[in-house]
Order: C-alpha cells, then sequence, then structure tokens
C-alpha cells in the first residue's frame, strides 16, 4: 500500500493533541495565584496522579477517529498488477511493436526482445489476433493483425537490428491506429525495447486512443557500457599548392568506468594509415588529431574506427573527401580593352577558397567551344558578343553551364533568334546619372540565392553604392529581376535556360558605370553570382541513417522532354536500386557505410560516394523508466508494474485501488459520533477525564 | 469588627475593616490614639540634650564649647560634649513588588503594609522624629527623605502606592545604604521570599552603617497555613510560572519548609542584632506596633 498524498501523514502528529489536553485540562481549569513559588517549587514532586489517564476508551476513541480520518486524506492506493487475463474481457487485438534501433544490437538484447514478442505471441488466444511492427525512427509493419501464430514468429524471425535511432512516436502512433482499427472488445499494445532516454522527448504528441492499453517490456540490462566514435572534424589546409585534409576524431564513453588506451584507427580507402590511442573519462569524451593527408582521388573514402564491443555499429565514422575542385570561369572582354577592364572582377575571384575560382581572361571572339567545355561561368564584361559566339553560349548554357552578362556601355547581343536566345534582358539605352543624384539599389530580392546570405541586417549594405550609368534594359518573359535600381529600372535580371541559368547586370562590374567594386559587398556578392551560377553546391562528407540521398537528376527544361538519366546505387550491403524516374526520385538511406552512385550502364566509371553513419544519439543507452512513456501516451499516470510486465490500468483500475479512502474517512467518522455519545455518557455521570 | 487585643484593656479593629477607611492618617490616629491609651506607660521616651563627656580640645574646635571651668580646675583645654538630638531619622523601608498584591482574606500584604507603615510613621512623628519612606521592587520605585514635616507626604505617597513588578532585596537596600548618610530606625516591611543567607546579605549594609533596623515579615495566612484543598496550577504572581499541584499531598512539605524560612531569618536577624517579627496579615495591627515600641525601648536602654 502506499499514498497519493503522504504529506497528510504528518497530520498524524495530531494524535499528540488529545492526550496532552486530558493531561494538562485541569491544570488549566483552576489557576491559583500566590506570591511565590519559592517553597513548592523546592518539593520534589510528580503529578502522577494527573498523568494518569482515567478514561482509555475515551482517548482510544478519539485518537482512532483522528487516526483514520488523516489516513483517509493521505489517500491510501494499492499497487496491484491488472493483468488482462485471456477470455476475461473477450478477444483481444494485440499490436506487438519491437524496437529494432541499432541499440538493441547490444549485447544479447535482440535474443531477448524476440524472446519477449515470442512468449507474448504465445499468450494470444484462438480469437485474439496480433500485428508485429517493428519500428527504428519510423515504423514497419511485418504482419497485419492475424490470429496465426507461427505467421506471427516467422514475422519476428524475420527482423534485424538496423542502422537507425529510436523514436517511439511514430511508432506509437501506427500501433495506435492499428489497434482503432479493430473490432474487437480489448486492445492491447505491447512495446518490446531497451527503452532508451533519447528515443522519447516527451511531447511529441502521441496518444493512445481511448481504450487501448500499452503493456510495456524493457529489455535492457541494468548497467551497460559503450564506446562510440565521434563525428570526425575534416580541416583543409593548402601545402605547397597540395590539398592537405587534417582529420580530427573522437571517442565518447557512455559508462560509468573510464577507458584507457582505446585505440582510434584512421582508415583511408580501407586501408589503416595511423593508430592513435586515447583515454576516456566516464561519459565524457576525447579527441585525437590524425597527421594530415592529401586526398587522392574524388570521394577518398575515410573511416574512424575503434576496437569493437558490445554495440559495434557506434565504433566506426565514414566520411568522404575529394580534392577542391576550381570553378573555371573565363571572363570575356571586348577586343582591345584595357588591361584593368576586369580588375576587379578578377581580384575578386581570386579570393575564393570555398569554392576556389580558376580564372581566365580572354577577348570574346577568341572564346573557344573547347573552352566553353571546360569551364562552368563565362562572364561577359562590357563585351559585343557575334552571332556564332552567342549560338554557342546558348548551347554552353543550355548545358548547365552560367553566364553572367555585365552591360557596359559597349556591351551588344545580336538579334535573339533559336539557341541565342537565351539572355535574361534585351540592352537598351545607356541611362546617364551622372548629372543631379546618383542611382542606387532601392529593391534586392532577398528570397533568391544570391542575395539571400545578405538578408539579415548588418550583413552588407548595397544601398552605398552609387551608380552614374547603367542600361535600360527589356527583361525576357521567363526572366526575373531581382535587383532594382531606386527609379525602378532593373540592375539585376535572372533567367533560367535549359540546365544553366543567365544573369544580366545592367550595370559595369569596373568603376566605369559606379563605384560598387569599392564596396565591401562586392566581392561576397560576386562570388555569390558565379556559384550560382554555376549551381555550386558543397557536397557533405557525410549523411545520417535516415537522410535522403539524391542522386543527382537532372532539371526538366522548360518545354523540352523530360530527361531521365537512370542512376544506380549500391548499398553498403551489396544492394543496387535503380532510380530511373518511375520508382522513386530520391534513396533514404538505411544502413551504415559508403553507398555508390554511377549512371546506369557507366559501372566501369568512377562513382559519386557517399559516406553514411549511423545517428550516434542512439549511442547513448540511458534508460527511461516505461511509465513515462506509458503515462505520456494514454494520459495519465500508470501504476507501478514489477519489471518485465509493466501494466497501465485503466481509470476505473486506479479509481478502485484508491476507493480505500472514503471507508477510512466513513469510519473515521462514526468513530467520532460514537465518541460523542460516549463522552456525553461520562460526562451525565461525572467531570469529563481522561 | 472589633477584636481584643493581647494587650489588656486595648481594642483594636481588624484590619480588613481598616482597609476600608480608605484615609490612612484617620487609621493612623485611630490606631495609635488607641493604642497609647491602652498602654499602661507612656510611649513617650522624650528626647534629651543631656551631657555625655569631655574630650580634649583639638584645633578647629569652637571655641565656645570650651569648658572653661574645667580649664580654671585643670588649666587645660577640654570640650564639653552632649548627647546627639534624640529626634532620630525614621524610614520605612516597603517592599511593593508584585507578590505584596497576595491577599487571601479580603486584604492584601500591601495594604495591610501600608496601614502598618503609616500607623509607625504616625507613631514615631508624634514622638517628634523625622519621618521618611522609602518604596521599593526591584529598584527604589519612591523616596520621601527623612523629614519632620514629612508626614503628609508619606502617608500621601504610601496611599498611592500599588504593587507593580517583580521584587527583590539586595539591588534597592544596598542602593539605600548608600543613600543614608544618617544613621537612623530603619523599619523593612516585606514578604521576604528569598533564602534567609540572600536577606541578610541585602540588609546588611543598612546595619553596618549604623542603622537600628527592624524587620516586620508580612506573611497572609494562606502562604503561612497553606490551607488549599484543590488540586490547581499555582502561578507565581512575579515570574507567572505555573506548576501543578495537589495541595493535599504538599501542604505539609510546604509548611514545614516556611517554619524553617522563619527560623533561619529569626537566627540570622538575631545574630546581627536586628529585629525581626513575623506578621500575619490576618491579625490585628497591634501587635506589630507593640514589636517595634519594645523595640525602641530596648534601644533606649541600651544606650
Amino acid at each position: 500500500m502506499a499514498f497519493l498524498t503522504p504529506l497528510f501523514l504528518l497530520g498524524l502528529a495530531g494524535l499528540a493533541v488529545p492526550v496532552i489536553i486530558h493531561l494538562i485540562q485541569r491544570e488549566r481549569k483552576n489557576v491559583v495565584q500566590f506570591p511565590s513559588l519559592m517553597f513548592l517549587q523546592r518539593i520534589p514532586y510528580q503529578s502522577v496522579q494527573r498523568r494518569r489517564i482515567r478514561n482509555w476508551p475515551l482517548l482510544l476513541l478519539r485518537l482512532a477517529a483522528l487516526a483514520l480520518i488523516v489516513a483517509a486524506f493521505a489517500r491510501p492506493f494499492f499497487r496491484r498488477e491488472v493483468v488482462a487475463a485471456a477470455g476475461a474481457g473477450g478477444a483481444r487485438e494485440v499490436v506487438i511493436l519491437i524496437d529494432k534501433s541499432y541499440s538493441m544490437g547490444y549485447g544479447d538484447r535482440w535474443a531477448r526482445a524476440t524472446a519477449a514478442a515470442r512468449d507474448a505471441i504465445g499468450q494470444i488466444g484462438p480469437s485474439d489476433r496480433a500485428s508485429v511492427v517493428f519500428f527504428a525512427s519510423g515504423p514497419e509493419v511485418a504482419l497485419r493483425s492475424t490470429p496465426d501464430r507461427s505467421r506471427l514468429n516467422a514475422a519476428v524471425s524475420s527482423g534485424k537490428p538496423g542502422s537507425g535511432a529510436t523514436r517511439y512516436g511514430p511508432a506509437l502512433k501506427l500501433a495506435g491506429s492499428l489497434a482503432s482499427e479493430s473490432s474487437l472488445p480489448r486492445r492491447e499494445v505491447i512495446l518490446i525495447s531497451d527503452f532508451q532516454r533519447v528515443g522519447w522527448q516527451g511531447a511529441e504528441g502521441v496518444r493512445l486512443p481511448d481504450g487501448v492499453s500499452l503493456i510495456a517490456k524493457p529489455i535492457a540490462e541494468g548497467d551497460t557500457s559503450n564506446l562510440s566514435v565521434t563525428p570526425v572534424s575534416l580541416q583543409r589546409a593548402t601545402f605547397s599548392e597540395q590539398d592537405r585534409v587534417t582529420v580530427t576524431g573522437g571517442v565518447t564513453n557512455h559508462s560509468n568506468g573510464a577507458a584507457s588506451n582505446v585505440e582510434l584507427t584512421l582508415e583511408i580507402d580501407g586501408r589503416a594509415v595511423q593508430t592513435e590511442h586515447v583515454s576516456v573519462e566516464p561519459n565524457s569524451s576525447a579527441s585525437v588529431a590524425f597527421a594530415p593527408f592529401t586526398p587522392g582521388a574524388k570521394n577518398t573514402r575515410g573511416t574512424v574506427r575503434i576496437a569493437a564491443d558490445k554495440l559495434p555499429l557506434d565504433n566506426a565514422f565514414n566520411f568522404t573527401v575529394s580534392p577542391k575542385e576550381p570553378l573555371r570561369i573565363i571572363i570575356a572582354e571586348r577586343p582591345g580593352a584595357a588591361r584593368d577592364v576586369s580588375l576587379y572582377l578578377s581580384r575578386a575571384l581570386a579570393l575564393g577558397e570555398s569554392p576556389p575560382f580558376d580564372i581566365s581572361t580572354k577577348s570574346i571572339d577568341a572564346i573557344s567551344t573547347d573552352d566553353l567545355q571546360r569551364a562552368s561561368v563565362v562572364i561577359l564584361n562590357d563585351a559585343p558578343v557575334a552571332q556564332l559566339t552567342a549560338e554557342r553560349l546558348g548551347a554552353f548554357v543550355a548545358r548547365g553551364g552560367g553566364l553572367l552578362v555585365a552591360l557596359g556601355s559597349r556591351a551588344t547581343w545580336p538579334a535573339a533568334t533559336g539557341a541565342s536566345d537565351i539572355l535574361a534582358a534585351v540592352p537598351g539605352q545607356p541611362i546617364d546619372r551622372t548629372s543631379g543624384q546618383a542611382a542606387r539599389l532601392g529593391a534586392l530580392e532577398y528570397g533568391n540565392k544570391i542575395f539571400e546570405p545578405f538578408r539579415a541586417p548588418r550583413s552588407g549594405d548595397f544601398s552605398g553604392a552609387r551608380f552614374y550609368s547603367y542600361r535600360a534594359v527589356t527583361p525576357a518573359k521567363d526572366a526575373q529581376i531581382i535587383a532594382r535600381f531606386d527609379d525602378g529600372a532593373a540592375a539585376l535580371v535572372e533567367r533560367r535556360v535549359g540546365n544553366g541559368r543567365v544573369l544580366v547586370w545592367t550595370s559595369s562590374l569596373d568603376l566605369q558605370g559606379n563605384d560598387l567594386p569599392l564596396k565591401a559587398v562586392f566581392l561576397p556578392f560576386v562570388h555569390r553570382m558565379v556559384t550560382t551560377l554555376a549551381s555550386y553546391t558543397e557536397r557533405p562528407s557525410w549523411l545520417t541513417v535516415g537522410d535522403v540521398l539524391e542522386a543527382g537528376r537532372t532539371a526538366p527544361v522548360p518545354g523540352a522532354p523530360r530527361q531521365i538519366q537512370p542512376r544506380v546505387v549500391l548499398t553498403p550491403s551489396g544492394e543496387r536500386v535503380t532510380l530511373d524516374g518511375e520508382g522513386p526520385d530520391v534513396l533514404e538511406l538505411t544502413e551504415q557505410g559508403f553507398y555508390e552512385v554511377r549512371a546506369q550502364g557507366h559501372d566501369a566509371a568512377p562513382p559519386m560516394t557517399v559516406a553514411s553513419n549511423i545517428d550516434l544519439s542512439e549511442s547513448d543507452l540511458t534508460p527511461m523508466d516505461p511509465r513515462e512513456l506509458a503515462a505520456g501516451v494514454l494520459g495519465r499516470a500508470g501504476g507501478a508494474a514489477p519489471a518485465g510486465t509493466n501494466v497501465v490500468t485503466t481509470d476505473q483500475d486506479h479509481e478502485r485501488n484508491q476507493r480505500v479512502w472514503w471507508y477510512l474517512l466513513f469510519a473515521g467518522v462514526v468513530i467520532l459520533g460514537l465518541e460523542t455519545l460516549v463522552g456525553n455518557q461520562i460526562s451525565r455521570s461525572g467531570p469529563v477525564q481522561v | 469588627m472589633l477584636t481584643t487585643s493581647s494587650i489588656p484593656g486595648a481594642r483594636f479593629v481588624d484590619p480588613v475593616v481598616l482597609s476600608r477607611i480608605g484615609n490612612l492618617e484617620l487609621v493612623a490616629r485611630h490606631v495609635v490614639d488607641g493604642f497609647i491609651n491602652g498602654m499602661h506607660r507612656s510611649p513617650y521616651f522624650g528626647a534629651s540634650v543631656d551631657f555625655a563627656e569631655h574630650r580634649g580640645y583639638v584645633a578647629g574646635d569652637d571655641i565656645r564649647r570650651v569648658d572653661w571651668r574645667l580649664y580654671a580646675r585643670t588649666d587645660r583645654f577640654y570640650i564639653k560634649e552632649y548627647e546627639a538630638d534624640t529626634n532620630s531619622n525614621f524610614s520605612v523601608l516597603l517592599d511593593v513588588s508584585k507578590s505584596m498584591g497576595f491577599g487571601s482574606r479580603g486584604i492584601t500584604k500591601l495594604e495591610y503594609a501600608k496601614m502598618l507603615a503609616g500607623c509607625l510613621t504616625y507613631l514615631v512623628h508624634k514622638q517628634r522624629d523625622r519621618v521618611g519612606l522609602v518604596a521599593f521592587d526591584s529598584d527604589i520605585v519612591q523616596h520621601v527623605p527623612p523629614s519632620a514635616k514629612h508626614m503628609d507626604v508619606v502617608l500621601h505617597v504610601l496611599d498611592k502606592l500599588s504593587p507593580q513588578a517583580p521584587g527583590s532585596l539586595r539591588a534597592p537596600l544596598h542602593k539605600m545604604a548608600e543613600h543614608f548618610g544618617r544613621r537612623g530606625l530603619l523599619v523593612l516591611i516585606s514578604d521576604l521570599y528569598e533564602d534567609p543567607d540572600a536577606v541578610l546579605e541585602a540588609v546588611g549594609p543598612l546595619r553596618f552603617r549604623g542603622n537600628d533596623i527592624i524587620v516586620f515579615h508580612l506573611l497572609d495566612p494562606a502562604e503561612l497555613d497553606f490551607t488549599f484543598d484543590t488540586p490547581s496550577a499555582f502561578e507565581d504572581l512575579e515570574s507567572g510560572v505555573q506548576i501543578p499541584v495537589v495541595p493535599d499531598k504538599l501542604a505539609e512539605q510546604y509548611r514545614s519548609l516556611v517554619r524553617a524560612h522563619i527560623d533561619g531569618l529569626q537566627e540570622r536577624f538575631s545574630a546581627n542584632r536586628i529585629d525581626y517579627t513575623v506578621v500575619n496579615t490576618s491579625s490585628a495591627l497591634d501587635h506589630a506596633l507593640f514589636s517595634y515600641l519594645t523595640t525602641r525601648e530596648r534601644l533606649t536602654r541600651v544606650r
């Protein structure tokens, strides 16, 4: 028996009150004032007579009444295990949720989980039905509502611990919907898990429907110890024109004992290149930096690994690293242009690190098809374009290249026909703002990728730049004006053509038409324009299980038939998955290791490699109290139940277990009444003395 | 109510009745005159300026006091010395502590003490002595310096006194000892609720300065006989402390303790030549007055 409000038991101290009152009552009745107690205090005296309780029954009645009322207010309740007896309330619909997160691979947890599941299946009666659902970060129905025990057992056998992290919310939602679909009178969800704390955030809005009970079966052992590799840190540096990468790996110790001399090995392309040793304090981490190495080829695979323990999956961390590939940029100038016409532009691009820019400055007439094949972005810096060049540039953009056209006073573009119709805006007459107030950039489209970094306050001030001349332009129909001058004229116009982009900057990129190159925003502005045109995105060195792998599909070209480039993905377990446009366009990572992505039919070509790692939060094996989860899911506190069979009881059960306070209160009131009768009886026969 | 005194021919009034008169002077006059009339001898011992002795002249003596006749006979200078003024200082030291506010028979100890003090003062005043009063509890509450003209003041102050605070003897009596520069007759009226040794230690300095001391130990009949019969909580009038008391079990022990206390006081006062009289507030005032006069007489004879 326990108490809901045990603080009320302090009221039992009140039991002393009647006793004290009885003992001192007569003294207070008659007080004699006396000049001095000098002599009386010298007389050794024990007031035995007064302290003797003369009416024990009356005192006991009072004490009993007080004790009962105090006990009633303390709300005693009995902990009863309400195990649903088979057949006691009709047929059952049972949903067996089995945790298959990778922490279930710790020791023999999985064996005990499947044993618990089979035990639950064994208790299913002939009229009962059961479903088997595996879950990690998401649920997966292995078998839906069947009374067939052999099929259920087979479904349990088909599961194994995966690479995912535990998330109870989605699994319980699915279990609730499966249970609510059933028409059977009793519905239960049996949750078999190691009940990791990280899997339950507490406020996930998951609520099992009314009438569905949750039986938690924790299979975690008491004391656990686990070492896991932390995510690596990659630091790049250029040394002797070589790209050097320093890998810093770490170890986290999820146990109460120190781990000493843990061996940490760096593997590059499957070959161990360096081994370090670290010691880790209890429940803390330690890291070590390996010697820098130079990635020899694209998608060089790296792994930091420690010796296997009871949970081997978190003992390795994969990553890929590639040599830095500069973006090739051609700056095209008009023939006979001054040497410093592209000075500010080339200086700004020379400072690029991520990515670096490979700049070549050419005359517009000297740009060949080969040049365009290798380039990512072409910048026409106030250059007149001939028809042939325009057509080449059109093809270049359609392939995915980027074109930035800076309209100085001399820039021209041939009449747009066919392949050359790529320009975002047709240049018109120059507008001179040298007299009067110079123009300023007014409205910027901060939603555009180019201006996105400048959205936050104090992140770049374009309003300080003054523009003395620019070209009036007529934007193309499908172009978007992403920057305007203060008079409303377009300053920067963007147009997507094929797989590429075209930007038209209506002023110059030197000091001829404006002083923007002297402003601090010039360098990031140019970098953003170039990287946007090149569709450059920095690839992460690794992904996490549960992330989605986009296999580099081609964007559809407006007006053109949908181009499909099927890709083949080779998973770490050796499974081949083809993304050919008929199935899903993306692939969710489910395994730890390296995924290889190739274009279909190009098996010999070097693949794009993606490193996949498990969610390391799962490495923390700290368990939670299943009752906490039950309370959150059922919206009420569950009673304590023995480990292994935590039974969440219903409201009626709770009420039944706590009903005893009514009886206590009633008994207390009855005894008080009896005490009144006895007291009156005694007072009639003489003074009330106890 | 009239009662008969132990003194033949004397008629004294019950203190309870006297307390209702309210005018101390009237009470004092009534009691004292009645008392004097009932005695065979005159109470007036009379003041004298008789010759006492000769002593050798020393420089600075008033030459008017030189006995020239003796000079003529002896050819030496002698100074004539006389008895000091016989109208001595008389002060009542009255305990007005809270315990004095106790009374079980219609009159409190303080009321009795005030009447007693008034009577004594009146009597002494009639003898042309200087009268004064010091009222005290744990400190001196009222002080009327001895003077032949202070009779009315003493009676007035006596009338206004009431028990206010817990009392003690040592501090106020020591303070008085420092104050009384001139020897005199001091009458201490108190219930003496302190250890006999402590009482003597408190009175000692007064005695050492040459004062004649008469102690009236005032006790209520209830204090002496402890006639309570109901078990009760007894509360100390001064400290407020309560203790449970079953009188049946304690009375005998209490009485023996009180007797021992009185005997202890008697013994110590006697040893120090201090007159000590236990006064039961149920008895008439004559007993106390008689005690005073016999003492006064004894002192006169000794001198």
